[in-house]
């Protein structure tokens, strides 16, 4: 049964639940309603009687002969006077005089002679009366009023009420119920069309966009989020396709070296010692064909996130003195100096081997493209909530259409410097998602002493796991989102 | 106390199940030129039978094979309770596939594709377990190698290294007389998790620096570049 109701639709769901909330609510109103009406008729009954009563009291008077009398008797006519019943009484119990409708009422009797009222509903013939009955003293002679009136009415107007409540309920709840779904419908709609357009956009047809027919109410904001994930999807799509086409291309040249190498080798007959300058040359090429592979499995690898960083307490200052001795060699290779300057202990939660590598990365990168004799700075500081790794070189700089492009896979500031110097154009790539992972950012800009500035700067936060939000953001394939 | 020596003594019995043709002839002469008695199976099959009712004192072993995998051979062996040291080779570098054919009891494992000199070093090291007391003193030819002094010195000459520049020796040293590639290097002597560009270039300039020193002119060479493999350490040309 739960299973059905879950599986029917939201329209009907919400109309179910909207009728039974309406019903509810307007049993309880009606139950109230009918309370309070019943209420009402019966006090202006009890009024009436009252009223009626003491009219009669203050007509009674003693007669000449000693009968105590309201007068008046020509009001006997039981058609004139169906629903009233006026008696009185002696107190020893002798009825004095009667006036109204035809019906026995059970005898009266107070039960205290004092001048007390008393209202009760007594029964005749299966009708039910409301009577008053109280106790008069008319010229010391203490005699019993009695004014009496059918309910018989009063229940008839109550029971006309009850039926209106009782039929006319369901009617609202039905009627209530139908308006609802037509209204369900009718705002439910636009999701509908949006199911069939979205369902129309497949991998082929990522350009496509939901329309949105009002980009302020919910629905409309429903279809700019989808919007918004598909123009990531594409420019997912976009990247991979790209980037596929790059990785061919880059797997190509050395392929083709090998092999432009290896039939050249075999055209004729050669010296043992160019057999083996062949031979040494195509292992340099698988050798670099090898590396290749092996960045690139890591970098779809950190696309499929399945790297999982292990987190640790670091001293970026260290880091980067470890960063520095490490490639130091390269720099004195070329007469570079890389000084280090920590501004206080900069300690955060960051998986040292990834973060280090990105490290490694940019400064190899200032050593490749520093002059010879030229310094170079790492600055490790706290700004604000944030840790800052800042490396500054004495380089050309980076052009300014470049800044994002230069982390995108295989970017080459020089076309031609594809061969020699080392390297795919992977390494800022690398460095890029290394950062991102820790939900941090790198940028490339220019430095205060006329090279670049490339900033590596990462929450202090960053013990708490990144989210998905977070990553989602950061495009672990460069900076062109 | 190189495997060669071992080899000549009693001749070490290698089964290398590969199912790829080129790689087992590429394996079976670079083991044969190590002078390794070599038996290849190219089959799950084969390889399950071989390794079950032969005896071998090394097992290199593909994962992916047709007919029965290379783990399930392992398993057989080891609920067998045959220890012979088992390396795997395989093309998932997966922690996971890594850690199963661990704990399956494989005693290493190559990631295809493997530097050959890398695969000679394991297998040199699998054999050697447990059988060789550790090597204080290196000397090849006017060459020599102190571990407990730290010295190093050519032709009776102090040499003036580095600590980095002294481990790279004395790796080149244990490993004298084979080829030593970049791989290699940048676990054993850098300790780095993974090969990349800025290593390759700090131990190419490291090497540079190293042979300045230990092959100043007028010595004769000792530490040779092998073209796109590696580099070696060994008296004469290669």
């Amino acid at each position: 049964m739960i299973g059905r109701w879950s599986a029917a639709s939201i329209r009907a769901r919400l109309t179910g639940w909207y009728a039974l909330v309406l019903m509810a609510m307007l049993l309880v109103y009606a139950t109230a309603t009918y309370v309070a009406v019943r209420h009402e008729f019966l006090e202006q009954l009890d009024e009436q009687l009252h009223g009626e009563f003491e009219t009669l009291e203050g007509r009674l008077a003693r007669m000449p002969d000693g009968r105590i009398t309201w007068g008046d008797e020509g009001r006997q006519d039981p058609d004139h006077e169906p629903e009233r019943v006026f008696e009185l009484w002696s107190p020893a119990g002798e009825q004095l005089q009667r006036s109204g409708a035809d019906v026995s009422l059970p005898p009266t009797v107070l039960a205290t002679a004092s001048s007390s009222y008393r209202y009760e509903t007594v029964r005749s013939n299966g009708e039910r009366w409301r009577s008053l009955t109280g106790s008069v003293t008319v010229d010391g002679q203490s005699v019993v009023l009695r004014a009496a009136r059918s309910e018989e009415r009063v229940l008839g107007q109550l029971r006309e009420v009850l039926v209106v409540l009782v039929f006319g309920l369901p009617l609202i709840v039905m009627l209530a119920g139908v308006g609802g779904y037509v209204l369900a419908r009718r705002a439910l709609q636009p999701i509908d069309h949006l199911a069939s357009e979205a369902h129309r956009i497949t991998a082929e047809q990522l350009h496509q966009r939901l329309s949105v027919p009002n980009q302020h109410d919910e629905i409309g904001r429903l279809a700019a989020v989808i919007n918004s994930t598909l123009a990531r999807l594409e420019g997912s799509f976009d990247q991979l396709r790209r980037f596929t086409a790059d990785a061919s291309h880059e797997l190509r040249t050395p392929l083709a070296v090998v092999r432009g190498i290896g039939e050249a080798a075999v055209a004729k007959r050669r010296t043992a010692l160019e057999y083996e300058e062949a031979i040494g040359s195509m292992l340099e090429e698988v050798d670099r064909m090898s590396n290749l592979v092996d960045t690139l499995l890591r970098l779809s690898r950190g696309d499929a996130r399945t790297i999982k960083p292990t987190h640790q307490l670091t001293d970026l200052g260290e880091l980067a003195k470890e960063a520095a001795s490490s490639l130091g060699i390269l720099a004195e290779d070329r007469h570079q100096t890389i000084d280090v300057s920590v501004n206080g202990g900069v300690v955060v939660s960051v998986d040292r081997l990834i973060l280090r590598e990105a490290l490694t990365n940019i400064l190899d990168n200032a050593i490749k493209y520093s002059p010879n004799a030229s310094a170079i700075q790492i600055r490790v500081e706290r700004v604000g909530d944030r840790a800052v790794i800042a490396v500054t070189d004495q380089g050309p700089g980076v052009a300014l259409e470049h800044r994002e492009v230069i982390f995108d896979r295989f970017f080459r500031v020089d076309q031609s410097r594809t061969r020699n110097g080392g390297g795919a154009g992977l390494g800022l790539a690398i460095a890029k998602w290394a950062v991102q992972l820790h939900g941090g950012e790198l940028t490339a800009q220019d430095g205060s002493r006329g090279g670049s500035e490339f900033r590596i700067v990462l929450p202090t936060g960053s013990i708490s796991p990144i989210t998905d939000e977070h990553l989602s953001h950061a495009d672990p394939r460069g900076g062109t989102s | 106390m190189s495997a060669q020596h071992l080899a000549t003594m009693v001749a070490v019995r290698v089964l290398v199940v590969e199912d790829e043709p080129k790689l087992a002839q590429v394996l079976r002469s670079a083991l044969r030129a190590e002078h390794y008695d070599v038996v290849i199976a190219a089959t799950g099959e084969d390889g399950f039978f071989r390794a079950n009712a032969e005896v071998f004192d090394l097992v290199v072993l593909d994962l992916m094979l047709p007919g029965r995998s290379g783990l399930e051979i392992l398993q057989a062996l080891r609920t067998r309770r045959i220890e012979t040291p088992v390396l795997i080779l395989t093309a998932r570098d997966g922690v996971e596939d890594r850690v199963l054919g661990l704990d399956l009891g494989a005693d290493d494992y190559l990631v295809k594709p493997f530097a050959l000199p890398e695969l000679l070093a394991r297998i040199r090291a699998l054999l050697r377990r447990g059988r060789t007391s550790e090597i204080l003193r290196f000397k090849v030819a006017d060459l020599e190698l102190d571990l407990v002094t730290r010295r190093a010195a050519r032709n009776g000459e102090l040499l003036d290294l580095t600590l980095r520049e002294f481990e790279l020796l004395e790796y080149l040293l244990r490993h004298q007389g084979h080829v030593v590639s970049r791989e290699m290097l940048v676990r054993e002597v850098w300790k780095e998790p993974r090969r990349a560009t800025p290593i390759d270039n700090v131990i190419d300039v490291q090497i540079t620096r190293l042979r300045k020193k230990v092959d100043a002119d007028g010595a004769a060479r000792l530490i040779h570049t092998v073209r796109g493999v590696g580099f070696m350490l060994r008296e004469g040309e290669p």
